[in-house]
């Protein structure tokens, strides 16, 4: 359940699915297929910004280094350095943001940070009893320790981090 | 469908990555119909495209002419708007073009935040036919993506594809594909679900707030009517028989209480707010880990 083509992991609009991926890594029906594919060692970066339920601690989230993954299979190159860029999404509370900090060396993302900006919520109460139930907390589990077939989540962020990453690879050119 | 036996096609489209999962790989034939279709709807809905009708609207009041699946959208999001008592609306792209969510995609914001208009000033939505007695930004956001799901399945469906699971960056409509496990994801770490669920014959739309962590300092905020923790919803799920419904019903959740919308919808929901609690419809039970 993954773009077939390994060639190239990072394409403008493709940026979109290294964070997809990094969500649904785990619940792929080929993982052997996977992980050969050129992308994987960004994706487990952009999945290991994530910050956990434990993190309280706001702005930026370390990212170990990414390996070698090329930033586009298109023949484009790019100038090494650090680049940072805002991405926005809207979100059904109000306009999100995420920051993205890309580091490359000699065309390679060789390091990744995603910033999540705080901001305001449209606080919303829910009143009333539910006929269903109600869990006092809910807890995640390592979604590559299930037994999944899909992951079904928000792809808000996602969509952020591609806007910032194309923004990224237009000043890195 | 066992795993073994499924191909992907995989495209971009409206904004989100698609994959379409089927026994067999879908014939090039089907694959340019299904593309085809994607470019259509765009080409009328798209709030980004100069050359779109949504676009014309924006600079041009009038009479206009919208593809057939207008009708089924209107009907629905006619209903949530009086649910929502107005908090969803399509007419909601002005305000998203204020705050920088524009076709330039300036992301700055270029005044104080606008309200959408209300429906009744500006818009007669009947069946295929919405007339603007003002200039107006359509933005059909909420439901959008949920219905091009369902008229790609109808494309799928017409072409002879009987088995297929569509995937539309984590929403999901399964069809004749038996049940396909799925994992909710944790609306702070996308490498951790916070259940799983059983999809089958049915679509599965999240949304989600994608705020930082469990109560991000909003458990120290009481509501004085209440004396309680200010609570805000940061995902939502809604399993319904369309994922047009399934996808607009996903965003009401933010708006309305679930067992409000049950009273109108005959859906399951999961709603996980801020504090890390949840609350659901009978579906959802001892689906959730915990």
């Amino acid at each position: 359940m993954r773009p077939s083509t390994p060639q190239n992991p990072l394409p403008p609009a493709g940026a979109f699915a290294v964070a997809r991926d990094a969500a649904a890594a785990g619940a792929l029906l080929r993982r052997g297929f996977f992980a050969g594919v050129a992308g994987l060692s960004l994706a487990g970066a952009v999945a290991g910004c994530a910050p956990s339920t434990a993190d309280s601690t706001p702005a930026e989230t370390g990212a170990p280094p990414a390996g070698s993954s090329a930033l586009a299979g298109s023949g484009a190159t790019y100038k090494d350095g650090t680049y940072s860029a805002d991405g926005n999404y809207v979100s059904p509370n109000g306009t999100e943001t995420v920051g993205v900090q890309l580091t490359l060396a000699a065309g390679k993302v060789s390091d990744v940070k995603i910033t999540q900006h705080p901001s305001n919520p449209n606080t919303r109460k829910f009143q009333g009893q539910f006929a269903g139930g109600i869990a006092a907390q809910v807890v995640g589990k390592n979604i590559d320790e299930l037994n999944v077939q899909k992951v079904s989540g928000s792809s808000l962020t996602s969509g952020g981090f591609n806007q910032a990453l194309a923004k990224i690879k237009a000043e890195a050119q | 469908m066992p795993a073994a036996d499924q191909e992907a096609f995989s495209f971009q489209g409206i904004g989100t990555d698609w994959h379409i999962t089927t026994p067999l790989p879908l014939p090039p034939a089907v694959r340019t119909r299904v593309l085809g279709r994607v470019e259509t709807f765009d080409a009328g809905w798209s709030r980004f495209r100069a050359d779109s009708l949504v676009a014309a609207m924006a600079r041009q009041p009038g009479r206009y002419l919208f593809p057939e699946e207008a009708a089924p959208l209107g009907e629905l999001y006619q209903r949530l708007y009086r649910l929502t008592n107005g908090a969803m609306t399509p007419l909601i792209g002005g305000s998203l073009e204020r705050l920088g969510y524009d076709p330039g995609y300036s992301l700055r914001a270029a005044g104080p935040p606008l309200p959408a208009p209300p429906w009744e000033s500006v818009l007669t939505w009947a069946g295929t036919v919405l007339t603007a007695s003002a200039p107006v930004v359509l933005d059909i956001g909420a439901a959008g993506k949920g219905l091009l799901v369902d008229l790609l399945a109808a494309e799928l469906a017409a072409a002879g594809e009987g088995a297929f699971v569509i995937d539309a960056g984590g929403d999901l409509l399964a069809q004749g594909a038996g049940t396909v496990s799925v994992g909710l994801e944790h609306p702070y770490n996308t490498a951790q679900a916070i259940g799983v669920v059983d999809l089958q014959d049915r679509a599965l739309c999240a949304s989600a707030a994608n705020r930082r962590a469990w109560g991000d300092g909003l458990h120290h905020v009481l509501d004085g009517t209440t004396g309680q923790p200010v609570r805000t919803a940061v995902a939502t799920w809604a399993l319904a028989e369309t994922a047009m419904v399934a996808d607009a019903l996903a965003t009401a959740l933010f708006f309305v209480p679930g067992e409000l919308l049950q009273e109108t919808f005959d859906f399951s929901w999961l709603t996980v707010f801020s504090d890390g609690s949840a609350a659901y419809s009978a579906e959802f039970e001892g689906k959730l880990f915990a």
